[in-house]
């Protein structure tokens, strides 16, 4: 034992045991998201209970089973504590029963257990939630149009139907009518500069007020078109359902996002479901205060805003860190400079925030709207929280990380090289940009996926300057200049705090936060694996440098 | 530095020393070096022929890299380096306040200890010099990386990979790439700086044969550590000894019949 504790055996088992804790960690945390998060795409099975109530009446319940916990009961006459599950239902139809999900206690069930219903079906719409029911009939302008078994096919037909104009009308309200209000608000925008400017003469009036009404008229025939597809959503009437308990639901299919009757389905099916369900949450927008439907503007503003951010750090950072190793001569205040740096990765994050609101967005953003955008006050232009603050700021926070890691870089470069490209008679200025700085790529890169990690998790800053719950157009779109710095943006890190802390129905939110937190991991991956192979395809361009 | 030392240096004066036919290419006078406080080269002397290899010998620390690096200015790049003097390159001021470096550099090339080619093309490499001139016609590149590679005795050897990374290349080949990088752009001046220390036999070789091609157009100066390389390759040789330049003549008087004590033991290898 002596022995053993002598060779340094015990250090060794000390570093194996905390590389495995890490491990573990690390993985736990990955399987954890991604289980909890995934399930949710899973089509569940819908359960039918029959239950007894205290007062001895029996109720139905249909709906899907999310959770299970042990509560323990004391018996009465044995004294001894019971453990008794309670399952958490999801028995969704929230315009009916208030809430969606319900805690059941096993005990009062009375019905066979488990007894999967075939026919029930699940009809997600795009308020209120989920419909469990069973299919009962189509109506459509009163008149019963599909019973029993004719009511599925119809349905799939409807719904698919439905599906396709609204995709036309998505098209029209969000790209054509919202390129109107575009140009409209910038005709309004442009008629407050001239007047500002006293310019605003009737010659120019009648120029606006031509091209206004070109817009207006289109606006409304786009609006006609609009009216039309609404009617003929309308016209395809809807579906009534009877639910547990015996009342009846009307569904009008232009509520219905999709349906699915996930007891009758194949695995192959429930796997395409699964995908189609993932499908929907990347590329589908918010619905119900962000507890339902996707994330796909948070995806845009997260990606937007970090490459921004990254095109601004990135030049400054690297400019910084060449001029302080290659001309500042050492001394007192370049070490000065050189720990300040240090520091300044050390603040916290909502420290920067509140800079970038004061400076950034006050006094930056308010010289702005006062230089340039004066005649649109009192509504500011880029006096307010925006994306390019947002950037800026988390430029900001991530400077140091790529100044010291491009210095490191810069201080690998062998000075045999800076005199091999100084004795062919470059500048010093040459000689940097074509030989030092192409050769400290693959740090600069470094530095670059340590700053966009840190920049895409980062959360609290944001808050302060940019980042809203529910922004009503992404920060890019098909109107020039096609990314508009000065909006609000979504973010996937504030999607998390806010679906599961701010929402007001927490089981609903729940598998929707992991998944959130599963897809900000994998955009970091993603956008790290990206720099990381660009940065090893340098790598192997210089690899022979080490000798 | 004892005084016997100092005196020894101060007496000798070798503008004097016969370079009859030869034209003078550069020429140093009363040239002093400090590294701070420490002086690294003293009250140094001499002309430099063109069109001839000069060879600079002496132990370690001699001061030998530190003279030769006063030639392109590459000292300049040292902070605490302070130098006083006259240096002239074909009767110009080297050290004059207007002189343009990177020009001055352009004219007196330099070749390192050890090789330093670019991570960059064989190619690139060779017309790096050039393309800082502003040289972009690909006919006139291509005629002066062939020249170039051809005057460094590797054109054979690379023709068929010129677009291969340098890096690639062995050690030998590497050295042979800098010099045709520092021939490239045709300087009138070629400084090497111990170039053959860091090959094997067969490389150094083919880099003493080249210094014997090259000197038909260029001035060269190299140092080295070998005295045989020196008998073998210069025309003119100074031994130098703790920042002075102790003896400076023809190669073969210098090895035959050295004048001084000091000379005599290094090349018989007391010492060094």
């Amino acid at each position: 034992m002596k022995a053993w504790f002598k060779e340094g055996e015990h250090w060794v088992w000390f570093s194996a045991a905390s590389v495995s804790i890490s491990v573990v960690l690390v993985v736990g945390l990955l399987l954890m998201i991604s289980i909890r998060g995934l399930v949710h795409f899973w089509p569940h099975e819908v359960y039918d209970y029959q239950l007894q109530s205290e007062n001895g009446q029996t109720e139905q319940i249909v709906g899907e089973l999310h959770d299970t916990k042990l509560k323990e009961i004391k018996n009465s006459e044995s004294g001894m504590i019971e453990k008794i599950p309670q399952f958490l239902m999801k028995v969704g139809n929230r315009d009916i029963y208030g809430i969606d999900f319900r805690w059941i206690n096993t005990a009062d069930i009375i019905g066979r257990q488990d007894r999967l219903d075939n026919g029930v079906t699940v009809i997600e719409r795009f308020e209120y939630g989920n419909v469990y029911g069973h299919l009962q009939t189509i109506i459509q302008e009163g008149q019963v149009v599909a019973e029993q078994k004719q009511v599925l096919p119809m349905m799939h037909q409807l719904v698919e139907a439905s599906q396709t104009l609204y995709q036309r009308i998505n098209h029209i309200e969000k790209v054509t009518l919202g390129g109107i209000n575009y140009q409209l608000e910038q005709l309004r925008l442009e008629q407050k500069k001239l007047q500002a400017e006293d310019q605003y003469d009737t010659e120019a009036e009648s120029a606006l007020n031509q091209q206004r009404d070109e817009l207006n008229a289109e606006f409304r025939e786009q609006q006609a078109v609009l009216k039309g597809l609404y009617s003929q959503l309308n016209r395809m009437g809807e579906v009534s359902l009877s639910l547990a308990g015996g009342q009846v639901i009307q569904v009008p299919f232009k509520s219905i996002v999709r349906f699915w009757q996930p007891n009758n389905m194949s695995v192959f099916e429930k796997t395409g479901f699964f995908f189609n369900s993932i499908g929907h949450f990347l590329f589908g927008e918010p619905r119900e205060a962000n507890t339902e439907g996707g994330v796909f503007p948070a995806i845009v503003g997260t990606i937007t805003m970090v490459i921004l951010m990254a095109i601004f750090v990135t030049p400054m950072g690297v400019i910084a860190a060449v001029y302080m190793s290659e001309y500042a001569k050492e001394g007192l205040v370049l070490k000065i400079v050189r720990i300040s740096i240090n520091n300044l990765a050390g603040v916290p994050s909502i420290v920067f925030g509140i800079f970038g609101l004061g400076f950034f967005v006050y006094i930056i953003g308010g010289s702005i709207d006062d230089l340039f955008y004066e005649y649109a006050l009192p509504s500011p232009t880029f006096g307010t929280p925006a994306l390019l603050w947002a950037s800026l700021t988390m430029a900001l926070l991530t400077l140091p990380v790529v100044i010291v890691s491009t210095q490191e870089g810069l201080s690998r470069i062998p000075t045999a090289l800076r005199e091999g490209g100084l004795a062919l008679g470059a500048t010093q200025s040459e000689t940097i940009m074509k030989i030092v700085l192409p050769m400290s790529m693959p740090a600069i890169m470094t530095g670059l996926i340590l700053a966009v990690a840190r920049a895409a998790g980062e959360v609290a800053p944001l808050m302060l300057v940019g980042v809203v719950k529910l922004a009503p157009e992404l920060p890019i779109d098909f109107n020039a200049p096609f990314i508009h710095l000065d909006r609000k943006f979504m973010h996937l890190g504030f999607h998390i705090y806010d679906v599961g802390f701010q929402s007001p129905n927490v089981e609903a939110s729940q598998p929707l936060v992991y998944a959130t937190s599963l897809l900000l991991v994998l955009i970091i991956v993603g956008l790290n694996l990206g720099a990381i192979t660009i940065r090893n395809r340098l790598r192997e361009k210089y690899k022979a440098l080490g000798n | 530095m004892s005084e016997q030392n100092m005196s020894v240096a101060l007496d000798r004066d070798h503008r004097g020393m016969t370079l009859e036919g030869e034209e003078i290419a550069m020429e140093v006078k009363d040239w002093n070096l400090y590294y701070g406080s420490k002086q690294a080269l003293q009250n140094i002397n001499m002309q430099l022929p063109k069109n001839r290899v000069t060879a600079f010998i002496g132990p370690s620390g001699c001061g030998k890299s530190t003279l030769l690096r006063c030639f392109n200015r590459m000292n300049d790049l040292i902070s605490i380096v302070r130098v006083d003097g006259e240096m002239t390159l074909y009767g110009e001021d080297m050290y004059a306040k207007q002189m343009d470096v990177a020009a001055l550099r352009r004219r007196v090339g330099m070749v390192f200890q050890k090789p330093n080619p670019f991570p960059k093309s064989i190619y690139e490499n060779v017309c790096y010099g050039l393309r800082l001139q502003g040289l972009n016609d690909k006919a006139v590149l291509d005629e002066t990386v062939e020249w170039a590679l051809k005057g460094a005795g590797l054109w054979e050897e690379v023709k068929d990979r010129l677009d291969e990374n340098a890096l690639g290349m062995s050690g030998g080949q590497q050295q042979r790439l800098c010099i045709a990088r520092a021939i490239a752009i045709k300087p009138e001046v070629l400084l090497l700086d111990e170039p053959t220390s860091a090959l094997d036999p067969i490389s150094t070789l083919a880099i003493e044969e080249l210094i014997f091609e090259l000197k038909k157009e260029f001035t060269i100066l190299i140092v080295t550590h070998n005295m045989q390389q020196a008998a073998r390759v210069s025309d003119y040789t100074a031994f130098m000894y703790m920042g002075d330049l102790i003896e400076y003549t023809d190669t073969d008087s210098l090895f035959t019949n050295p004048q001084f004590k000091r000379t005599e033991d290094y090349i018989s290898g007391r010492y060094g």
